[in-house]
């Protein structure tokens, strides 16, 4: 067995295309058009283009449990899942530069530093600096 | 101050108290990530850090899940595909990362990858001539 899909919960697809791509930097590496409008989105990260995907996938809209769990999330600031980066600060400088909304700011925590941002499709997601 | 954060403060204080046991080990760490592909030598680093080697790598496998072997194995695999990506041969990039020998250097780089080096080197330069 392999791991090769991480599957997040996203609200509009389209948005969350956009804002994976254009604002964190993930590549689109597979696109495929499902029934009713849904598709099947899957990114990479550009260091690890042969990495696990991460799939962007519309569950709150379709499937109730999964948007209440999200918002339960959501309200309680904890992360969905989370990248890790060589350089938090740079990162989190960038991020906000590009209108990213962080709700932790570069926090050290032991032998890591974590930040906390929104993604704007329904989830906090948390970057990670092993020091 | 959302929920999560308040968590983690709670928690820091809890697992991360030991200050001078955390400089020691990020001190390790980060000793390995620059010298990884030098003969890397436990010894020398608990002279450095004025602790017993074993119990260095206690401590180590305390904070960062793993012994510093390890690590040491994870990021000299981790360099070698970049080197192998870029078309340095087997050998060079064996001993570019600090293996002292083809064998061991093939056998590790296989069960990490599931590739062997010379197989993982085609397939990158490959697909580098494609793309």
């Amino acid at each position: 067995m392999k791991v090769t899909l991480i599957s997040i919960p996203v609200r509009d697809q389209e948005k969350a295309l956009k804002f994976y791509t254009e604002k964190l930097g993930f590549l689109k590496k597979k696109d495929v058009p499902l029934e009713g409008g849904n598709r099947w989105i899957t990114l990479v990260s550009k260091e690890a283009q042969d990495g696990p995907e991460l799939l962007l996938e519309p569950a709150p809209l379709h499937f109730e449990p999964s948007k209440v769990y999200q918002e339960a999330l959501m309200e309680a600031g904890i992360p969905y899942t989370q990248f890790d980066v060589s350089n938090l600060d740079a990162e989190y400088e960038r991020l906000t530069k590009n209108g990213v909304e962080f709700s932790m700011k570069p926090t050290v925590m032991g032998t890591v530093k974590v930040a906390v941002f929104n993604d704007t499709c329904g989830n906090n997601m948390q970057l990670v600096e092993e020091l | 101050m959302t929920y999560y954060e308040k968590e983690l403060h709670r928690i820091r204080a809890i697992v991360y108290a030991n200050e001078a046991q955390i400089n020691t080990v990020i001190g390790v760490r980060n000793y390995i990530a620059t010298n990884y592909e030098l003969d890397v030598n436990l010894d020398m680093l608990s002279h450095i850090q004025f602790v017993s080697k074993f119990h260095l790598i206690r401590l180590f496998k305390k904070y960062y899940g793993l012994t510093p072997r390890q690590y040491l194995i994870d990021k000299r695999i981790e360099r070698s595909k970049d080197h192998l990506a870029a078309g340095m041969t087997v050998t060079g990039t064996c001993f570019a990362v600090g293996f002292e020998s083809i064998g061991s250097f093939s056998s590790l780089f296989k069960r990490k990858t599931g590739l062997s080096p010379a197989k993982f080197r085609k397939e990158q330069l490959s697909r580098s001539k494609s793309a």
